[in-house]
């Protein structure tokens, strides 16, 4: 591989993402890594694993772009851009076209809007509270006893419309296990998590677009690997809702745009 | 509403001259916080606003409503105001007619309230075309007075545990006298009081008598739940309920002055909350320690929505004028449905344990 | 605690003021001073004291013989000493409700603790919120002191205005019936002079803050009108706004921006963050100047010194936090054109009924304007809550997003 590469970094509080793109903006390399305690050494990690991955070395890049909690701490970068810019370049360059983008992820949620060329006109996010985020997941699997990654697909056989009360994840996590002890089917309950998630998501979705129609909507985060969630969103927000392949790395693949952006505006040939 | 019944006007505070509209041709249909619509308010208002203006938003968003000829407003608290900005902009073409409410119960506000009652009417009779006569507001208060009548009777019985389905049955008609026209309204009525027992039903499982105070719990399986957990009230002091409708008789006032009187009846005691009086601060907790201590009331329940400020910037002083009088105090903040008294359920059940003991 | 606090402040104003060189800024520091001075009469236990809703009209208490301030004062100073914490917790242990706001659960934790020097009377004001009353009510039961309620309309028209100067002609016999103290129509007449001389001169700021870049520096014009309006009616309202007033001609004159490298402008809205964060050396760094605050500009119109009770009356009014929400709306989108602002920055802040639940209604008016709007949610006196991380992105995100509709502006790197 020749030419020089670009590095976008997502620090996150929970996992780092790593993407690595070519001067034409073509993704050669990703990883994802859990960003534990020790977030600098996480950081080391993963720019090593995304370039094992590419089969080059440090040399090799030519600028780095860091997001997330953790981007200013990142060395080496040419630049600290938030999640939010970073989330609209990404889902642009993998769906044109996307009007709203709803990120939900391990604690936080946003709802971004695009103008018809990718740029952020709007966003609203709920950073206060886990309810609805990827942490809520995480405690009702636990709750039912189910892995989080089967959830998606549990709720297919449910009827009877559920709904949770609660969407505190403390509180939330107390209903279902009310639910269960009384025996009620675990896809109902699964439904209603997703369907609650919907709701609230839906909520956020509305500060940055009062109305939906005819509008292009796309979903990242880890979230968005869950396909009962999914459902639960387009059913609340009437509108088909699409997910990339790669839901987790949308930030990452934006920032190491944006770093391919400024680096080749500063110098066409770098 | 059935064809050729009178239009509906939608509102939402008990403040509401009901006795205007009903003279003026229409029937006022309270708009009540129970809605399966989506959640749309907090975009248009904010998430943390009392839940009776944003479900009300949320009605108003979704069309969950019946066709409204108009919708009249009181401009009672912050919440209220931002439901009537939010209203006539994501419903242009409504007719809303938004009312000042004064915060005090002085002659000066009583003025000035009555300026406001006039250029309603004034509004009235824009909207229908037909003049609103002092007559007809003297006779459709007679006809609102009796009906107060007959629901403090049925209150009695509820208290008594004599009235068949209890607290629940009296707010569905409470609600009823409010959505429906007023000889619809009296025939319910009138059919319940038929129906109250001599004596309590036996089966009817031991409870506490307690007062219930608050704002607004107008979902009637939320009473029942109450009721459920041993937790009798003896009476009420909610906008839902027992304040929701004021009686005031205007047959000896004269032309003129009826809208005076009305505005004295709209801001006398009972109160809400957020209604005060200059001259004696802390009086709204004080009355209502005095009434449950006056009641035979082992204890008293505040059921308030959430993020109103008006009551629960009073709660403190509350439980000081209680504790004095030797009566507990159990706070549920909700969002005026069943749904959260049913997460209450433990609360309540506790409560009447501990009022249990106590006895 | 707050009597000493302020004391210290005088003294260390009186100094540096004394030390200022020639050329030297000096207007915030005289600002700061007439501030000091102010609290430390309110809290020295020898004033007649009125507490009052943040809309009652100081300038005519003033002219009756009290010290008065709005109970939100407290709560401001208390924050920005770092001081909210112990007290707002005081508060909830008392059952103050932690969803309310903040400026007036502090006011309730400094009445808990008897930091709130006793007053002669209390004078509340149903506008601008609800809330309010209640803490003011509140405060006049718990003192037990005497309460007056000024009754603010809903709406703007004359009989309001009438209404409302009715209800002051009432005050002004509530109080000389209570304290014994009356008001001197001579005294009235002085007082209202002194008022409009220091409204001219805000007028005259409000012009000047228009200039691209503003030649206010970034902290120059925190909370001014909130706290210029205790000092209406006095010679130190006069020198305040005057001290601005020339102050801000002579940067305009000279082109000298208030702060260097500016490279977006915003409008404020409502309140700004009263403790030390970092929002502000933040929006700085990133070259954001807050080229006007909401509250900051001069709404009303000069008193008539002969008949100054349908003025006062009609300045109430005219605040945009009153009555309905189109005066504001209005108001603001008039704000970010008038001063040609990028966007502007709600710090909604937690509790704000009044305020904060009109977020989903002023982004709509602002955006249809062409303005976006920065939502923060952050709480502008409990420190505990602020989430800096998560501040830090909104702001960053929304400079990224201002930077990028304006590339005829120099980017930095």
């Amino acid at each position: 591989m020749t030419g020089p590469l670009f590095l976008g970094l997502d620090v996150g509080s929970l996992s780092c993402d790593a993407v690595l793109v070519d001067r034409n903006g073509r993704s050669v390399a990703w990883t994802v890594l859990p960003t534990g305690a020790r977030v600098l050494d996480t950081v080391d990690r993963t720019r090593r694993e995304v370039l094992e991955l590419a089969g080059v070395g440090p040399a090799a890049v030519a600028a780095t772009v860091a997001t997330g909690y953790g981007r200013e701490r990142v060395e080496g970068r040419i630049a600290a851009v938030t999640e939010i810019t970073c989330h609209a370049r990404g889902i642009t360059a993998l769906l044109p076209g996307t009007d709203v983008l709803v990120d939900i992820g391990g604690q936080d949620s946003k709802a971004v809007r695009l103008d018809h060329s990718g740029r952020v006109v709007d966003f609203a996010m709920n950073d206060k509270c886990a309810a609805g985020t990827g942490r809520f997941l995480e405690a009702m699997a636990r709750a039912l006893e189910v892995d989080v990654p089967d959830l998606g697909d549990l709720d297919a056989e449910a009827r009877t419309g559920l709904t949770l009360s609660s969407m505190c994840t403390v509180f939330a996590e107390s209903e279902v296990v009310s639910l269960v002890a009384s025996g009620a089917d675990v896809a109902e309950i699964v439904a209603g998590l997703h369907r609650a998630i919907a709701a609230r998501t839906q909520g956020l979705v509305r500060r940055v677009a009062p109305q939906f129609d005819g509008l292009e909507v796309a979903m990242s985060g880890g979230v968005a690997r869950n396909r009962g969630v999914v459902r639960a969103l387009a059913a609340a927000l009437g509108r088909p809702v699409t997910v990339p392949d790669e839901p987790d790395t949308v930030g990452a693949l934006g920032a190491a745009l944006i770093a391919r952006d400024r680096a080749l505006a500063a110098d066409p040939a770098p | 509403m059935t064809a050729g019944s009178p239009p509906l006007v939608g509102f939402t505070c008990r403040h509401t001259p009901l006795a205007m509209l009903h003279a003026a041709g229409m029937t006022p249909f309270r708009l009540l916080p129970l809605t399966q619509a989506p959640d749309r308010a907090g975009a248009w208002l904010h998430d943390n606003l009392c839940p009776h203006v944003k479900r009300v938003l949320d009605r108003a968003l979704d069309g969950d409503l019946p066709p409204l000829a108009g919708v009249v407003l009181m401009a009672s608290c912050d919440a209220m105001r931002r439901l009537a900005d939010a209203w006539g902009t994501a419903r242009p073409d409504d007719r809303v007619a938004v009312l000042d409410l004064p915060m005090v119960d002085n002659p000066r506000s009583v003025a000035w309230l009555t300026a406001e009652l006039e250029r309603f009417r004034t509004e009235l009779e824009r909207w229908t075309g037909r003049t609103v006569t002092d007559a007809a507001i003297r006779s459709a208060a007679a006809d609102l007075a009796t009906l107060a009548t007959r629901l403090d009777e049925l209150a009695a019985a509820a208290a008594a545990g004599t009235l068949p389905g209890g607290w629940g049955a009296l707010q569905a008609a409470r609600n009823l006298t409010v959505t429906a026209p007023l000889d619809e309204s009296g025939r319910h009525l009138q059919q319940l009081a038929g129906s109250i027992t001599r004596g309590k039903d036996p089966d009817c499982p031991a409870s506490l008598p307690v007062l219930l105070v608050g704002n607004l719990l107008p979902d009637p399986t939320a009473l029942s739940l109450l009721e459920a957990c041993g937790a009798r009230p003896l009476a009420d002091d909610l906008c839902t309920g027992a304040r929701q409708l004021v009686a005031v008789t205007l047959d000896d006032v004269p032309d003129g002055q009826v809208t005076l009187r009305l505005a004295e009846a709209l801001l006398a005691p009972p109160h809400c909350a957020r209604t005060l009086c200059p001259g004696e601060p802390g009086r709204w907790a004080r009355e209502l320690a005095t009434r449950a201590r006056a009641s035979n009331a082992a204890g008293v329940i505040a059921h308030v929505a959430k993020f109103c400020d008006p009551y629960l910037a009073r709660l403190p002083a509350l439980r000081l004028e209680l504790r004095e009088a030797g009566l507990p105090l159990l706070v549920l903040e909700g969002d005026c449905t069943s749904g959260s008294v049913g997460q209450h359920r433990t609360r309540i059940e506790a409560f009447v344990e501990m009022l249990a003991e106590g006895t | 605690m707050i009597r000493d606090h302020f004391a210290e402040l005088v003294t260390g104003l009186e100094a540096r003021l004394a030390d200022a060189g020639p050329g030297e800024p000096v207007a915030r520091k005289t600002f700061a001073l007439e501030a000091a001075q102010l609290g430390l009469r309110l809290f020295s236990g020898e004033a007649p004291v009125a507490w009052c809703g943040v809309l009652a009209p100081f300038d005519l208490l003033h002219a009756v013989g009290f010290e008065p301030c709005f109970v939100e004062f407290v709560g401001a100073t208390l924050a920005g000493n770092g001081a909210a914490p112990p007290l707002l917790q005081l508060a909830e242990a008392e059952g103050a409700d932690p969803t309310s706001c903040s400026f007036h659960r502090t006011a309730l934790g400094a009445v808990a603790s008897g930091l709130i020097p006793t007053p002669e009377v209390v004078i509340a004001t149903s506008a601008p919120c609800t809330g309010g009353l209640a803490v003011v009510e509140e405060l006049a039961r718990r003192l037990r002191r005497p309460l007056f309620v000024l009754n603010v309309p809903h709406s703007r028209h004359q009989a309001a205005v009438e209404y409302l100067a009715e209800q002051l002609h009432d005050l002004v016999g509530f109080l000389a019936e209570v304290t014994g103290r009356s008001l001197h129509p001579g005294r009235l007449r002085e007082v209202v002079e002194l008022t409009n001389r220091a409204r001219h001169a805000m007028v005259e700021i409000d012009r000047l803050t228009r200039h691209v870049p503003s030649p206010a520096r970034p902290r120059d014009l925190v909370n001014f009108a909130l706290v210029v309006s205790l000092l209406l009616g006095r010679e130190a309202g006069v020198r305040v706004t005057g001290a601005y007033r020339d102050e801000l001609e002579r940067r305009a004159r000279d082109r000298s921006p208030g702060l260097q490298g500016e490279r977006l402008r915003v409008l404020w809205l409502q309140n700004r963050i009263q403790f030390r964060s970092p929002v502000e050396p933040l929006l700085e760094e990133l070259g954001v100047a807050v080229a006007v605050d909401e509250l900051n500009p001069v709404t009303w119109p000069p008193i008539d010194p002969e008949d100054p009770f349908p003025g006062f009356a009609r300045r109430m009014l005219s605040t945009p936090l009153v009555g309905g929400l189109a005066h504001r709306l209005d108001h603001v989108v008039r704000l970010a054109r008038g001063y040609r602002v990028d966007g502007a920055v709600n710090p909604c802040h937690w509790g704000c009924r009044q305020g904060s639940g009109a977020r989903g209604l002023v982004d709509r008016a602002l955006r249809e304007a062409g303005f976006p709007v920065l939502n923060l949610e952050v709480d502008c006196v409990d420190q505990r809550t602020f989430a800096e991380g998560q501040v830090r992105t909104r702001i960053e995100a929304f400079v990224e997003m201002l930077a990028e509709r304006r590339p005829a502006r120099e980017l930095e790197a």
